[in-house]
């Protein structure tokens, strides 16, 4: 039960960023929906691994099921992923805001 | 598989090695030698692994995609080094390590380590993009930045909804396994949509040309050639793991002819090169969709290889003549930009004797009728767009060679290569064929479209709103094949 809940809460935050991502002029509402979108797709994979009762995937826990490790390890990387994309894309902003003095997508791409 | 492992930890040991310490170039050659020694070591091929053993290794193995793939991105690289000689260490060691993680992904058989690829390649491909700085190539970078995002979110999702149904990643298990479960079907369908956005299929990565158009000459080579080819190769394992097919000749279909439309009325050359692009992806989704694999891949390194020969070339002569339009463009260019222009327009048209002939003519012998009609108008569309580039072909003295003689051998030893791999090539029709279909795109150009009409580029908001409708009805076609 906690799994699906889980669950739903990832594909509601997904579609939260997402729907910030279309509706959103700014760049910058743009990325942090992608942010929250992409943080709805690693809580995805946590509750994929989850198992009611289960312990956490560490060594020498004591006795009884764990939960699924792979899920985990992936998440990990993902969110190293997300960190460093949202690194550059707010670097590129930043710059990009200081030569345009814009933040706009209407207008930066015009004369894009 | 240890000699390719050795040569992709090279790669990527001796780019990140030359970020920290300065002296790209020469690491850059280093990884280049360790990379064609490793292919060597390896060449006719391994039998799958895993790499970290057993219960959680990541499936490798050295396939006819893994073969192509470092026989694509080998000579690319050499040809960008000298092409970009004169440029900076830093700029040389990105590009190993963005080599690198295409050869990762060429050997790759697993969905994640194909995500972490498919992301990594997006970061290199913006930082190197975005590197010198011009407000536009910024915007282009930034914008490829979001997109990617959207598409790897969603990759992500199908990932997960695998993952979740079969408890496996590997796509030689998934292969083995029944596909009949709802959730597993919408799934792959995400799958699906996340890597088109990093392939540049139609609707889903129609910014892909902007950005391939803004990004600096050796860049837009790599981009184009190399790094969209990682996209497609992940697509060819998605197709091996699911029965998709009816879906990627869909795609293919959709991605040609949408592809042809926005290259036929572009003037701007290098964006006119990336939607052409996006239009020769058509035939490769097609013969993946066939399972003709054989031809698919064969014109994946030729399109790779021709189409990197076409952006050095046109990405020289913008840098001549300061203009980036084509009908400002004409007359006047140095030779070897000419000959090369000259070269890969002869090639991706599918003229014999060289690469483009063989790749085009192969998909369509064992196919069904309407599948060599889909071809025969791919090829149509690919003439009438390329015909434009015939007012460019007036040499003048001087320039330098670059990248040039390279890529140019590689499209005629490959286009000769071709008939050894096919031998079905040598009789007369594919021959009277493939120039009766240029003659008829040249005059369909000549006497057709003799007004210029503007096509509405796709805005940035729109283009998310596309991702997430097409991601949507892929995934309702993949439920209900």
């Amino acid at each position: 039960m906690e799994s699906l809940s889980g669950m739903a809460l990832a594909v509601a935050l997904a579609t939260l960023g997402l729907w910030t991502m279309v509706a959103r002029r700014n760049v910058l509402w743009k990325l942090l929906g992608l942010n929250v979108a992409s943080g709805g797709s690693i809580l995805f994979l946590v509750a994929l691994s989850h198992r009611s009762g289960a312990r956490p995937a560490i060594v020498g826990l004591g006795p009884g099921p764990a939960v699924d490790p792979l899920p985990q390890a992936l998440v990990l990387t993902a969110i190293v992923i997300h960190f460093a994309t949202l690194a550059l894309a707010l670097a590129l902003l930043i710059v990009l805001t200081e030569r345009r003095h814009t933040q706009d997508v209407k207008k930066l791409e015009e004369e894009g | 598989m240890n000699a390719a492992l050795a040569g992709i930890c090279g790669y990527l040991g001796l780019g990140v090695l030359g970020l920290v310490l300065g002296q790209g170039k020469i690491l850059a050659l280093l990884a280049l030698i360790g990379g064609v020694t490793s292919l060597a070591l390896w060449a006719p091929g391994f039998p799958e692994g895993l790499v970290g053993g057993l219960p959680f290794g990541i499936a490798v193995a050295g396939d006819l995609w893994a073969l192509g793939i470092w026989g694509l991105a080998l000579p690319l690289h050499l040809a960008v080094i000298v092409q970009g000689w004169r440029k900076d260490g830093l700029y040389h060691s990105l590009i190993t390590v963005l080599i690198g993680t295409c050869l990762a992904g060429g050997i790759s058989r697993d969905l994640f380590n194909l995500y972490v690829v498919l992301e990594l390649s997006s970061l290199l491909s913006v930082i190197l993009v975005a590197k010198e700085g011009r407000s536009a190539a910024l915007w282009a970078a930034l914008r490829y930045l979001l997109l990617a995002g959207v598409g790897m979110t969603l990759y992500l999702f199908g990932l997960g909804l695998v993952y979740g149904r079969t408890g496996s990643l590997a796509i030689t298990v998934l292969s083995q396994m029944d596909f009949p479960h709802p959730s597993l079907r919408i799934g792959v369908g995400f799958l699906l949509a996340g890597t088109a956005v990093k392939a540049g299929v139609f609707l889903l990565g129609l910014w892909l040309p902007p950005a391939h158009g803004q990004a600096p000459t050796e860049i837009s080579a790599l981009l184009s050639g190399a790094v969209v080819k990682l996209g497609i190769v992940t697509l060819a394992r998605i197709a091996e793991a699911f029965p998709v097919e009816p879906v990627l000749i869909f795609l293919g279909i959709v991605t040609g002819f949408g592809g042809i439309v926005y290259a036929i009325f572009e003037r701007d050359l290098k964006i006119f090169l990336g939607h052409s692009t996006v239009s020769q992806l058509g035939y490769m989704l097609i013969g993946l969709g066939l399972g003709s694999w054989k031809a698919a891949l064969f014109y994946t390194v030729a399109h790779g290889i021709f189409k990197g020969l076409l952006f050095l070339s046109a990405g020289m002569a913008v840098e001549a003549k300061g203009k980036r339009d084509i009908p400002d463009l004409k007359g006047g260019l140095p030779w070897p930009v000419v000959l090369g222009l000259a070269l890969g327009t002869w090639a991706i048209v599918g003229l014999p004797p060289l690469a483009g002939f063989a790749g085009k003519q192969a998909l369509s012998f064992q196919s069904p009728s309407w599948a060599k009609a889909a071809v025969i108008g791919l090829s149509l569309g690919t003439a009438v767009s390329f015909a434009k580039l015939l007012l460019l072909l007036k040499p003048k003295k001087g320039g330098t060679l670059g990248g040039f003689p390279f890529l140019a051998g590689g499209v005629v030893a490959l286009g000769m290569w071709g008939f050894f791999l096919f031998p079905e090539l040598l009789q007369l029709n594919p021959w009277l064929e493939a120039f009766s279909v240029v003659l008829f795109g040249y005059a369909v150009y000549r006497f057709a479209l003799t007004k210029p009409v503007t096509i509405p580029r796709l805005k940035t908001d729109w283009a998310i709103f596309s991702i997430l409708a097409c991601t949507f009805i892929l995934s309702l076609a993949v439920l209900f094949i």
